[in-house]
């Protein structure tokens, strides 16, 4: 098996390089759509801040100008499509496949203007690693969970923050209660716009953090429509997970790992396409499994007006 | 002026509303990019046009790249009009696509009387490959958004394993062998430059499209359960069975699509394959408004920025992409209602609304 695999140890780290950008984008999913919008958008949200923390560390050499421009990438995209959902009353999913399409034709478009050709971009200085003391000399565990990028860090954190905030906070009550009963949350006085706006903007913040990780975490230079169905398998992960930050980034480490075997297993045992397809197979069959509609929340998709 | 036509016109007219303001409002940001990279618009917008209708050449091309879009428009239609979001028109093209590559290989040797062979091959693949949503629907309650997104990767992946293991052949394009000439759908000629008849079979497929919707009884079933599954379900009719045909039946012309790209542009199927035609098709069907005539329409409008993309970024300096920066935003905006409210008033948006929204519930 280890000349499949290679040792246990790189296969798990290998699976959590993978599963970070998908945990991060489906965290940032789950604030969404537990508002009650719905965001197919996650691919261009982590696609066009992938190319804007490539631009920022290329202007500036800074990883941490980098991130700030990012996050302000994945902000305002996020924020474009609060602004057509909410606010504007369009359909969700037609908005989160424009949001996608504008981040593809603009990254491509902007790769032309400011690099001066397509495909790939100049290498830029990425995050590098940075092993934790002690934790990362335990044996084979250590160096693959604690020898990572801090964007590796932000994302293990990331997690318990999420469902705290969510399930713990008036925040998150309030954010999940505009996602299951708008009206309820409307009398109570507090504003259903809003909130969306923030479960949307949270999703952009969230999901720019899995776009720089792919640019600068794995590969130090941007590539047009790197994140290759990436946003697609953070959405499948939230709902495999079944809108539940735990479950979703179980679900994220899974699909992580089927990654990381589609690197490296060879061609003649199971044909990589097939092995790519593993993630997709699987969210089919657990909304097939569930009965799908049942655990979404129930306000899920529908633009709130009052009356 | 009969009561009648002018009630028609005015429907028109109201369909029109949403579409006229999308595509209006992204050229005005279109112009402003355009003036941001340091191009005059005018100049920009004037080669553009050209591109897509200034020759016989420009209008084929424009033709060309329509083709597809129709049907991939149509596939988004049909599953419309039964109130399901069909997003999965680029695996179900895909499906087609390596439908139309192996078996016009196989069958090449019988001419031209392969192609309706092929292409009918294509409907009966894409039928059963539109099919799996609806049953996942119908059956288990999966929504169909989520499957025909995951299934677009699970067809894309399909077909490139089919064309690059048991269908690949040398060459440097990885990819199927190339199908006989005499099995590929000919040439319109006429200054056309590479348009080819499969245009004409886009036409056709649209206006197959409108009469399965409005002239045939599984038609009018489709569209009942889509504006009102309750009553549908009370009257009679199957939900279930409904749902499944109305995505394979969009499956089924998103395939042909898929098949007509292999037979009358590309003679076999190369990987990378074309792209997003899948996703265009959902704007397409948008701004025409889910009607198989407005599809064509909304088709040849991107066929058309596509075609004349290729001259603005040869005589001015935008890069060709700013199209698809375009059309993401007139989707973007193609079902903003408030937007329509706050630009024209309550009356505009009642008048272009009522009709969309029923077709979005």
């Amino acid at each position: 098996m280890d000349e499949i695999f290679g040792a246990p140890g790189q296969l798990l780290a290998s699976t959590i390089r993978n599963a970070t950008p998908l945990v991060f984008a489906a965290l940032g999913g789950m604030f969404s759509e537990r508002s009650g919008v719905v965001n197919i958008g996650l691919e261009g949200l982590m696609l066009i801040s992938a190319f804007a923390g490539v631009v920022g560390a290329f202007l500036s050499g800074s990883a941490v100008v980098a991130l700030g421009f990012a996050l302000a990438a994945g902000l305002l995209f996020a924020l474009i499509h609060a602004l057509m959902c909410v606010t504007f009353e369009a359909d969700q999913i037609i908005s989160g496949t424009a949001i996608n399409l504008l981040a593809l034709g603009g990254t491509g478009f902007l790769m032309v203007s400011v690099f001066g050709s397509g495909g790939t971009s100049p290498r830029v200085e990425g995050f590098g690693e940075v092993p934790i003391p002690l934790l990362s000399s335990i044996p084979v565990v250590g160096p693959a969970l604690f020898s990572q990028s801090v964007l590796v860090y932000l994302m293990y954190v990331m997690v318990p923050v999420t469902f705290f905030v969510l399930f713990r906070t008036p925040f998150g009550l309030r954010l999940r209660a505009t996602g299951e009963s708008p009206e309820a949350v409307d009398t109570a006085g507090v504003s259903v716009g809003r909130m969306r706006y923030y479960g949307v903007a949270l999703s952009g913040l969230l999901a720019s953090l899995g776009g720089i990780y792919l640019s600068m975490g794995l590969l130090s230079a941007f590539t047009e429509g790197m994140t290759n169905g990436r946003g697609f398998i953070a959405l499948a992960a939230l709902i495999f997970g079944r809108w539940n930050p735990i479950g979703a980034a179980g679900a994220a480490l899974l699909f992580g790992f089927a990654l990381a075997v589609t690197f490296r297993a060879p061609q003649e045992v199971i044909p990589n396409e097939f092995l790519q397809m593993i993630p997709y197979v699987l969210t089919i069959v657990a909304l097939a499994a569930f009965g799908g509609r049942a655990i979404a929340p129930a306000a899920i998709g529908k633009p709130y007006r009052k009356e | 002026m009969s009561n009648r036509l002018r009630r028609a016109l005015v429907d028109a007219g109201g369909a029109l509303v949403f579409p006229l303001i999308a595509i209006l409002i992204s050229f005005v940001l279109g112009a402003l990019i355009v003036l941001a990279t340091g191009n005059n618009p005018l100049t920009a917008y004037s080669a553009l046009v050209r591109g897509a209708v200034g020759s016989p050449t420009a209008i084929g091309r424009t033709l060309l790249g329509a083709t597809p879009l129709i049907f991939t428009g149509l596939a988004v239609a049909v599953a419309f009009r039964a109130g399901l979001f069909n997003i999965g028109g680029e695996g179900q093209l895909y499906i087609g696509a390596i439908t139309a590559a192996w078996l016009g290989v196989t069958l090449g040797s019988l001419g031209a009387l392969s192609i309706p062979l092929v292409l009918l091959a294509c409907v009966v693949t894409g039928f059963l490959w539109g099919a799996i949503p609806g049953v996942l629907k119908a059956r288990f309650g999966a929504h169909e958004v989520i499957t025909t997104i995951m299934l677009n990767f699970i067809g894309i992946n399909l077909a490139t394993y089919l064309a690059l293991k048991p269908l690949r052949t040398e060459g440097l394009v990885p990819g199927t062998d190339a199908i006989d000439f005499a099995a590929r759908i000919p040439f319109v000629g006429l200054g056309l430059g590479r348009a080819n008849y499969g245009f004409l079979l886009a036409l056709v497929a649209a206006v197959v499209a409108y009469l399965l919707l409005w002239r045939t009884r599984r038609g009018f079933q489709i569209r009942a359960v889509g504006l009102s599954p309750g009553a549908a379900n009370y009257a009679g009719m199957g939900i279930g069975t409904n749902t499944v045909l109305a995505l394979a039946i969009g499956g089924a012309f998103a395939a042909i699509g898929g098949g007509v790209e292999v037979l009358g542009v590309y003679g076999k199927m190369t990987i990378p394959f074309v792209t997003n035609l899948g996703f265009n098709g959902i704007g397409v069907a948008l701004l025409g408004r889910n009607h198989p005539a407005g599809v064509v329409l909304g088709a040849l409008l991107f066929g058309g920025l596509a075609s004349g993309a290729q001259e603005m970024q040869f005589s001015t300096d935008v890069p060709l992409q700013l199209t698809n920066v375009l059309l993401a935003v007139i989707l973007l905006l193609v079902t903003a209602t408030k937007l329509v409210e706050l630009l024209l008033g309550k009356r505009a948006r009642a008048l272009a609304g009522a009709r969309l929204e029923k077709g979005l519930g």
